[in-house]
């Protein structure tokens, strides 16, 4: 199986050098499968694309910050472009340990082949355990997914997951790009993907920041429910044909 | 009842068709030096020409303030301002959100366009080295 690593990085030159490591050894532990790397460089002014450079990935600059959603889709173009069989979202803090990913691919390769196969960190009792608030914003989230669009996931705001060769066509069009994560399980679900969880462990971020925090919780809160609502009224995203060229 | 129009007789409605004007000036400016595209000043114009027009026609706008009930022709010119506000305001975004989608895929293309480029340059230079 061909698998692109993704991994949205914004001035994340601290953690990535580490990951990166854990990466290469990721590499060797899954022979079987053709792991590639790619950090999209969301606009940083620190030394994160150098930093990947010299860790061994390929590097997508992008000459202005986009945002999670803008840098995702980056990658998602680049692994449904050049025919890779899945991509994989590792975020550039350090949060997602790339381990993981054999519990990911494992998953999206068994029983009915889901499409889009999203890492829980609350599946697992002993796993990381996020603040008050935040586990208040995801039972929200949870529940807006499960009446609105038919989702059941338990981590909804994960963004270690894994995209099929058919979410990869269908989000190269369309991501969402403001906290893209539970609205693109909304899109998924609606355009008739298959959608998987499977329990992950976690951690700490090892650098930079979350983009929420104080006042912009209530924000994001306000924006993902409106998209999700919006997303269920919106005319069904079709997913787009496979072409000769793998895409 | 006849609508209140004193604002309007007299040297305000010509104040006022001035400033329309002043400001349609500052937009023929902008458009000739090209700082705006015609197809997305169009709007604006037609909202300036409507301003102009009521300056200087005040009676006809007063006898339609009338037939839409208001009872001072300020109130209808109020409302009538801002609901034309809010249109220009609605096509303004809609117009910079697609400029923001486009912009968003340009970076991206560019962005994947140049990895593959470096990719490419790091092959060649790998088959120089080899030779």
């Amino acid at each position: 199986m061909r698998v692109l690593l993704v991994i949205p990085a914004l001035n994340e030159e601290t953690a990535l050098a580490g990951l990166l490591a854990e990466v290469r050894e990721t590499q060797s532990a899954l022979p079987e499968h053709v792991i590639e790397v790619a950090v999209v460089d969301d606009g940083s002014t620190d030394r994160t694309a150098d930093v990947a450079r010299a860790g061994g990935a390929r590097v997508v600059r992008l000459c202005g910050n986009l945002g999670i959603g803008g840098a995702v889709q980056s990658g998602i173009r680049l692994a449904a472009r050049e025919g890779f069989d899945c991509a994989v979202q590792v975020d550039g803090d350090g949060q997602h340990p790339p381990g993981e990913v054999v519990k990911l691919i494992a998953t999206a390769t068994s029983g009915d082949k889901p499409d889009l196969v999203v890492g829980s960190r609350y599946r697992d009792k002993d796993n990381f355990r996020s603040t008050p608030l935040r586990r208040l914003g995801s039972w929200w989230l949870r529940m807006i997914l499960r009446v609105v669009a038919g989702v059941r996931v338990s981590d909804p705001t994960s963004g270690y997951r894994l995209y099929g060769s058919r979410a990869l066509r269908l989000f190269r069009d369309t991501y969402p790009y403001d906290f893209p994560e539970p609205e693109s399980l909304a899109v998924a679900r609606i355009a008739g993907l298959r959608i998987a969880e499977t329990p992950v462990v976690m951690r700490e971020r090892r650098g930079g920041r979350s983009s929420i925090a104080g006042f912009s919780t209530f924000y994001y809160m306000f924006k993902v429910t409106i998209a999700i609502l919006l997303t269920a009224v919106r005319v069904r995203r079709q997913i787009p044909e496979e072409t000769s060229d793998g895409t | 009842m006849e609508p209140n129009q004193d604002w309007m007789i007299g040297k305000g409605s010509w104040v006022f068709a001035i400033a329309c004007l002043l400001i349609a000036a500052v937009m023929m400016r902008l458009l000739l030096r090209e700082r705006v595209t015609l197809q997305g000043s169009m709007s604006y114009l037609a909202f300036l020409m409507v301003l102009g027009a009521i300056g200087l026609f005040p009676n006809h706008a007063s006898q339609l303030a009338n037939y839409l009930g208001f009872k001072l022709l300020s109130n209808f010119l109020f409302c009538a301002a801002i609901a034309m506000l809010a249109l220009l305001h609605l096509r303004a975004l809609v117009t910079l959100s697609k400029v923001q989608l486009r912009s968003v895929a340009l970076t991206q293309e560019l962005a994947l366009l140049s990895e593959k480029l470096d990719r490419v340059e790091q092959r060649q230079s790998a088959s120089r080295n080899a030779e």
